[in-house]
């Protein structure tokens, strides 16, 4: 292949062919993303400002951008999204940012093992995982046969038929199956830390704690940054466990943003101009949260 | 060199291999639906599209029809019976049944009518009846009036016809029967000193003191259902004749005599414990299969659920659900669920389809007597009368309850879903949820007027 089109192309420099390689490599996915994802999402732009059932719309302007900020049920899914997003982010990146110093001991035996079972919950489907907390915590589920049998309580407790419980469990499965996930990252970033660093540190009489903090958490900074733009994002847009874990309940306790613009659009009356606007105040603040956490945590210039 | 004309071979043959997989697909689905159903999902659009071109070419004289629906065991094999009884008498007719959950006819529909390519519709589609208003109202371009077709609607339950009518015209060929029925464990009301007479004709008051009689004694709520859902409310509403949305399809929830008392009684059987909420519907199905309640109220096609603990056989008695105190046109007698069948506009063999679904559906005693194994009772008057319908059923003591429940689909009084059925079920099943926590009724339903005025702004 090489000798055909170096015979072709003899006439070009080595940059320039260099250069004309790369975007033949380019192109393709260039188009595609293109095609697929960018052309879409200008037309959902368009289609926010549209209002209207079906596909009954006229053009409307603002109206769908105001009408989400009238919206009591839009209001409190946004509220459900932002305490995942509050208590959820941390506690998981902290525990994988542990759980990774940890299982980054030289000495520590099993550590394939380990890592493999901290990842694995990565592994399944996000539906299933979602079903199988339900069942977990269900009124004669597993957790409260557990604390039946032990005698802290004395009838099933509905987890999932009271607000905060509910909001905890989506919590507690959330942390189940991103920290290990979050974790791996950590684990490879750890793995550009001279480990002399360590060993000078030691040497110099640091704790365990003051080198966690000291050397660890700065040197892991970049991939911090990346984990938590990555797990706000991820977090915002929040969907199968809203519709498979809780349905939302109760009374939309637990509903997410992205399970609304579901029900917008596909079980109630289709309203597609006001779900493409929610759609794209997610987008905004997806953007806006990214840009907070860049210009807070890196500091490179 | 030899590797790079090999590459090449190689390439041209997956192509066409992969040409040819494509046309095998098309030819296949003719034939055989097994595989058309595990490839029904990525290729409904374009078997469709080609189905579309089919009976294109062969205008007037196409006898293939392409239709939508869910469930093997159920809505399948009642179709496809059909297909059978209408080939006695036309020999070349086919019907092409393509597997679609659901949720993704109701997608699909979406996608199609919003983006104005109906042509990725089939000719018939299976429509749940809680929806028909709301896409028949949103795409009314998409579906084909029946109301002159030659089909005789006074022929199916009243009840049940209304749920396919718009403006007074026929869009849908009512299927299965969603009427509803009160099941209880015969042992365990004998356990608390009760026959099946004594629920049979009640009203909810007696239901709760009688209900409280048998969790005492055998310490069995009588009914459960799922948090969050508002069938059982919905149930109790149309059982006298009341909706959520008044004729004008504006939301009638406020003032609403009937709905305030159905909230008030749930709440009491709640408070007593004679009804107990689960959170999903697995867990519903598991309180009846191991016995952990002594009956439930709804739809007639919950018997399929109940049968299938075998063991339980003979154990139970069905008979007709309470009827609410104190409010006008209180009946025994209600429905949950069901669906109909509708042609799109995308048929182009709209008098084969409406030929057919006549005399099938509409009109044939013979394909409901076939179908009645897998559960599907008719909803089309006639099909009662038949023989197989008086049969009796041993899993029911012996009581012949194919015949009972036509009879009480005849006796439900309608009830108007509106366009916007599915927000207001959704609203008021919130407003039972905080009502069921402390809130007051009238504060919770006029919340949920409000959440569905909103929507419909």
């Amino acid at each position: 292949m090489s000798q055909t089109k170096g015979a072709k192309k003899r006439k070009l420099s080595l940059e320039k062919k260099h250069n004309l390689t790369g975007w033949i490599f380019l192109t393709p996915a260039t188009i595609m993303i293109a095609v697929m994802s960018f052309w879409p999402m200008i037309q959902a732009f368009i289609l926010s400002f549209q209002t209207g059932k079906a596909n009954k719309l006229k053009f409307g302007g603002f109206t769908n951008y105001i009408r989400m900020f009238q919206d009591k049920d839009f209001m409190q899914s946004l509220s459900n999204t932002f305490f995942y997003l509050i208590i959820q982010v941390p506690v998981m990146l902290i525990l994988a940012l542990i759980l990774a110093s940890m299982l980054n001991n030289k000495n520590l035996r099993f550590k394939g093992l380990f890592r493999t079972a901290i990842f694995l919950p990565c592994a399944t489907s996000l539906v299933s995982y979602a079903i199988i907390f339900r069942s977990l915590f269900g009124v004669d589920g597993f957790i409260n046969s557990v604390l039946i049998k032990l005698g802290i309580l004395n009838t099933g407790y509905n987890f999932l038929g009271n607000a905060t419980s509910a909001k905890i469990v989506i919590i507690i499965a959330l942390i189940w199956r991103w920290t290990g996930y979050n974790m791996v990252f950590y684990l490879s970033g750890l793995q550009n830390i001279e480990y002399s660093v360590y060993e000078a540190a030691k040497i110099d009489g640091a704790s365990p704690m003051q080198t966690f903090f000291k050397i660890t958490v700065p040197l892991l900074k970049p991939t911090i940054l990346l984990t938590t733009i990555m797990s706000t994002n991820g977090t915002l847009q929040l969907f199968d466990e809203s519709v498979n874990l809780t349905k939302g309940g109760p009374s939309n306790a637990t509903i997410t943003m992205s399970h609304y613009i579901y029900d917008q659009s596909f079980k109630y009356v289709p309203k597609f101009g006001y779900a493409a606007a929610m759609s794209f105040l997610i987008f905004i603040l997806v953007a806006i949260l990214a840009f907070i956490q860049m210009k807070v945590g890196d500091k490179r210039d | 060199m030899k590797r790079k004309i090999l590459s090449a071979l190689l390439c041209v043959a997956m192509t066409a291999t992969m040409l040819a997989g494509c046309g095998d697909k098309a030819d296949d689905s003719k034939n055989s639906d097994s595989d058309t159903q595990q490839e029904a999902d990525n290729n409904a659009g374009d078997d469709k599209q080609e189905a579309a071109d089919d009976a294109g070419d062969s205008e007037g004289g196409g006898n293939k029809l392409t239709v939508w629906c869910w469930d093997p065991a159920f809505n399948i094999n009642a179709m496809e019976k059909a297909g059978e009884v209408y080939q006695k008498e036309h020999p070349d007719f086919t019907v092409d049944v393509v597997e679609t959950p659901w949720d993704d006819i109701q997608k699909k529909l979406t996608t199609a009518a919003t983006s104005g390519a109906l042509d990725t519709l089939p000719d018939i589609i299976l429509m749940q009846d809680n929806a028909f208003q709301k896409n028949v109202i949103s795409y009314p371009e998409a579906f084909v009036d029946l109301t002159d077709s030659g089909i005789d609607f006074s022929q199916f339950g009243e009840a049940k016809t209304a749920y396919s009518v718009i403006d007074g015209k026929n869009y849908g060929v009512p299927f299965d029967n969603g009427a509803v029925i009160a099941a209880y464990r015969t042992d365990v009301l004998e356990e608390a000193g009760f026959k099946i007479d004594d629920f049979t004709d009640i009203t909810w008051d007696e239901y709760l003191e009688k209900g409280k009689t048998v969790l005492e004694k055998t310490g069995k709520p009588l009914l459960s259902c799922q948090a969050g859902e508002s069938d059982v409310i919905m149930m109790m509403l149309q059982s006298c004749g009341s909706s959520l949305f008044d004729d004008d399809g504006n939301p009638a929830m406020v003032d609403n005599a009937a709905l305030k008392k159905v909230m008030e009684t749930y709440n009491a059987l709640k408070e007593a414990g004679v009804l107990v909420e689960v959170n999903d519907w697995d867990q519903y199905i598991s309180t009846m299969t191991t016995e952990t309640v002594a009956g439930t109220i709804n739809g007639c096609w919950i018997m399929a659920s109940i049968k299938t603990a075998n063991d339980q056989s003979g154990k139970w008695a069905i008979t007709n659900m309470p009827k609410l105190v104190d409010v006008e046109n209180a009946t025994n007698f209600s429905n949950n669920g069901g669906s109909s069948w509708a042609i799109t506009s995308n048929c182009q063999n709209v008098d084969l389809a409406k030929d057919f679904l006549a005399s099938t559906f509409a009109g044939s005693v013979e394909l409901y007597e076939n179908i009645i194994e897998s559960g599907a009772i008719a909803t089309y008057l006639p099909a009662g009368d038949s023989d197989v319908y008086g049969k009796a059923d041993e899993f029911f003591g012996g009581d012949a309850v194919s015949a009972k429940i036509v009879e009480y689909a005849g006796k439900c009084p309608s009830n108007n879903t509106g366009v916007y059925y599915y927000e207001a079920r959704n609203a008021v099943a919130i407003a039972m949820q905080n009502v069921v926590q402390g809130a007051n009724v009238d504060d919770e339903l006029k919340a949920a007027q409000e959440t569905v005025e909103f929507n419909m702004e």
